[in-house]
């Protein structure tokens, strides 16, 4: 077996790459006994599931839409967990780049549309650097522990919303009528994100794919995202190396928070063409802030290897709901399915790495590609 | 008997804070041995639902208890197992397992929304109870507050004072010294996340059995966030992890009383305060910032000042340890 991986580079890193999809059809497979206990038949139900994610031009549709949000924040994440600073400021960050976007379009009624969403995309993207850019700066100059601070930041961001969305920003309409729903007034209608083909899949999904091959590039082939690595690899031997270790952190975090946002003034312009609130962040965002992350450790922490995470993650959220429908199983079952991928995955990344070091035990002086996508703490 | 408004309101205060002291308690022991438990926001919630609805079917508080600290063990359990069998991120699995438990709870107990429930009784301990302001304020409350306050005693001696406690910090601080003493490094380490975990489940439970009396979907939300920023601000120590639980009560105490008296001001503002004030506390004590503060005070006061704002966490948290 060594000698045949040991001869076949390309076989191996093909199978490191696939390893998360079978993992994921081993967590169906237990599923599909959780199914039994249901009385359901599981191939009916994954018939369903898969029906309800691509099924017709229509589930196709929505399954991308649904992983378009998934895959922008997932490039932030892969950022910042590159840069060593962990991120769960998506949530946060996501909000600030849509209520910053909206009140672009909101305040600019009458400019054209071909100027105006890129210049609100571009305020989404820098208003989610910002807020990612706090933690970053508390981080890098005064120590402070980044997961508190952006789980704190989320917080302020919601409330901050939610002022927003009941006072200055409410719609008129709203305003004048008993209910007062707190949503923003319908953009422009010139100002919506062109569709692809005629279902809700527009443009942004093809933006999100774009982004993710810049990141890739930036990343990998540029001396600042070099830099970035090397910081997230290890802070001391880049001071050493005389890498300025405070301003990378800050860097990091400001695109991860811009990617989030960006993925916010997406969801406004290509999908909801308003904002609104539930009084919570998921109300919005559909967790995709964190899911995010998921989707971003299930990639291997690299941008191209999020590209078909999250199509995946938005082909289980969106069929899903459709198994749900169909079989009436418990809600329970999906959030369990959802562990269950998410257990079976992390699982498999192990057992990756003992099989990687067993090879590197046996071929002295053959770089393993494992070590590149350990998680850096 | 003294009842007047403020002694209510310390007493409140009081009250409010045990599940914190209690949580804080148990991640300061888990830290202290080197594992970061970031599940605590999902377990306080898992917990908080269990121990409402086994208390609910089995009409017993303490059985409630009971399940809600098997299931703060076992989550406890997953983040150790895979931090250090499958040597996987602390902070990846703690954060999905903060998902699966916000999600889960929700799911399970929705049979059990807002129904009044057993409650943990009041208990008022004689003698100290006529003690005054003291006595109305600590010693007229139910076993709950007493338990924090005895565990938040009992985790400082443990941990500073015992042979054992000795044996605990050196896997947070110096692994492969104790190592070397012969100290089962990733067996202290199960131990007492598994212990910190089913204390974290007493904090949860204790909040809808005691203090929010009932179960609603994400009654704790937040709170296992501001638990692991004042273990931060606590430096790892249970009795000032027990002032800074006492500071956020009373924080949120001022909060609601800022409010009914500026009604004017937007509510927002005054629930943003919490979150905005603990980043500020996080700020004061971990920067170089605070060191050259301490600098312009006399010199009598910088040692002690040093010592009261400067901490450092267990040197080896959040890392691996691998026994050979």
């Amino acid at each position: 077996m060594q000698d045949f991986y040991s001869k076949h580079p390309k076989i191996l890193r093909a199978f490191d790459i696939l390893l998360p999809f079978i993992a994921t059809l081993a967590a169906l497979g237990v599923g599909a006994v959780m199914l039994m206990v249901f009385d359901a038949n599981p191939v009916v139900a994954y018939g369903a599931l898969l029906e309800g994610a691509f099924g017709s031009t229509n589930a196709v549709a929505d399954t991308l839409v649904k992983a378009t949000p998934l895959l922008l924040v997932a490039l932030g994440i892969c950022i910042a967990f590159r840069g060593g600073v962990i991120n769960i400021g998506g949530e946060g960050q996501l909000l600030l780049g849509a209520v910053a976007s909206t009140l672009v379009g909101l305040s600019n009624p009458n400019m054209p549309g071909y100027l105006l969403i890129p210049l609100a995309l571009l305020v989404g993207f820098f208003a989610g650097g910002a807020w990612g850019a706090i933690p970053g700066l508390l981080k890098a100059y005064f120590n402070v522990n980044e997961i508190l601070s952006t789980i704190m930041m989320n917080a302020i961001a919601v409330q901050g919303m939610n002022y927003l969305l009941r006072g200055p920003m409410i719609d008129p309409v709203q305003l004048e009528s008993a209910s007062r729903i707190p949503q923003t007034a319908r953009l422009s209608a010139a100002f919506d994100l062109p569709r692809l083909i005629p279902t809700r899949l527009h443009l942004g999904t093809g933006l999100a794919i774009i982004a993710a091959f810049l990141v890739f590039i930036f990343l990998w082939r540029t001396v600042v995202g070099y830099r970035i690595r090397a910081v997230g690899l290890n802070p001391n031997a880049s001071r050493y190396a005389g890498i300025n270790v405070p301003r990378h952190i800050v860097l990091s975090m400001l695109l991860s928070g811009a990617f989030c946002g960006l993925a916010g003034a997406i969801q406004v312009y290509g999908l909801h063409h308003r904002m609104f609130t539930d009084g919570s962040a998921t109300g919005f965002t559909g967790s995709a802030g964190f899911n995010g992350i998921v989707v971003a450790l299930f990639g291997q922490l690299h941008p191209l290897g999020a590209i078909p995470a999250s199509f995946l993650f938005g082909a289980l959220i969106v069929g899903a709901n459709k198994l749900q429908r169909v079989m009436q199983v418990p809600s329970s079952f999906i959030i369990a399915l959802n562990g269950l991928v998410v257990v079976f995955v992390v699982s498999a990344d192990y057992w990756r790495r003992r099989l990687a070091r067993r090879r590197e035990a046996e071929v002295v002086g053959e770089v393993t590609i494992s070590s590149e996508a350990e998680v850096p703490t | 008997m003294d009842s007047s408004p403020i002694i209510l309101t310390l007493a409140s205060v009081v009250l409010v804070s045990t599940p914190l002291i209690i949580a804080v308690c148990g991640e300061i022991l888990t830290e202290r041995s080197g594992i970061v438990n970031l599940s605590l926001d999902g377990t306080m919630l898992m917990a908080a639902m269990t121990g409402f609805i086994v208390a609910f079917e089995s009409d017993s508080v303490w059985i409630g208890f009971l399940a809600a600290m098997a299931i703060g063990a076992f989550f406890a359990f997953i983040v150790a197992f895979g931090s250090i069998r499958l040597r996987q991120s602390q902070f990846a699995i703690g954060f999905v397992l903060t998902l699966l438990g916000d999600d889960l709870s929700a799911f399970l107990g929705q049979n059990y929304t807002r129904i009044p429930g057993p409650v943990v009784k009041h208990y008022a301990i004689p003698i100290l109870k006529d003690i005054p302001i003291i006595g109305p304020i600590f010693f007229n409350q139910n076993a709950v507050v007493y338990f924090a306050f005895i565990l938040v005693a009992v985790t400082w001696f443990w941990l500073f004072r015992t042979q054992p406690g000795l044996r605990l910090r050196s896997a947070g601080d110096r692994p492969e010294a104790g190592f070397a003493r012969g100290v089962g490094i990733n067996f202290q380490r199960y131990l007492y996340t598994i212990i910190g975990g089913a204390l974290v489940g007493i904090a949860g439970a204790s909040y809808s059995l005691n203090i929010k009396i009932g179960w609603s979907e994400g009654i704790t939300r937040g709170l296992g966030w501001i638990v692991l920023a004042i273990v931060i601000f606590g430096g790892w120590s249970p009795i000032r992890g027990m002032f800074g639980a006492l500071l956020f009560g009373a924080t949120k105490a001022l909060a609601t009383y800022l409010q009914r008296t500026f009604p004017e001001v937007s509510v927002v503002a005054f629930n943003a305060i919490p979150w905005v004030l603990m980043i500020l506390v996080l700020l004061l004590v971990g920067s170089d910032f605070t060191e050259r503060v301490i600098m312009i005070v006399p010199k009598s006061l910088q040692r002690p000042l040093q010592r009261m704002l400067r901490i450092s966490p267990p040197q080896a948290l959040g890392s691996t340890f691998v026994e050979d």
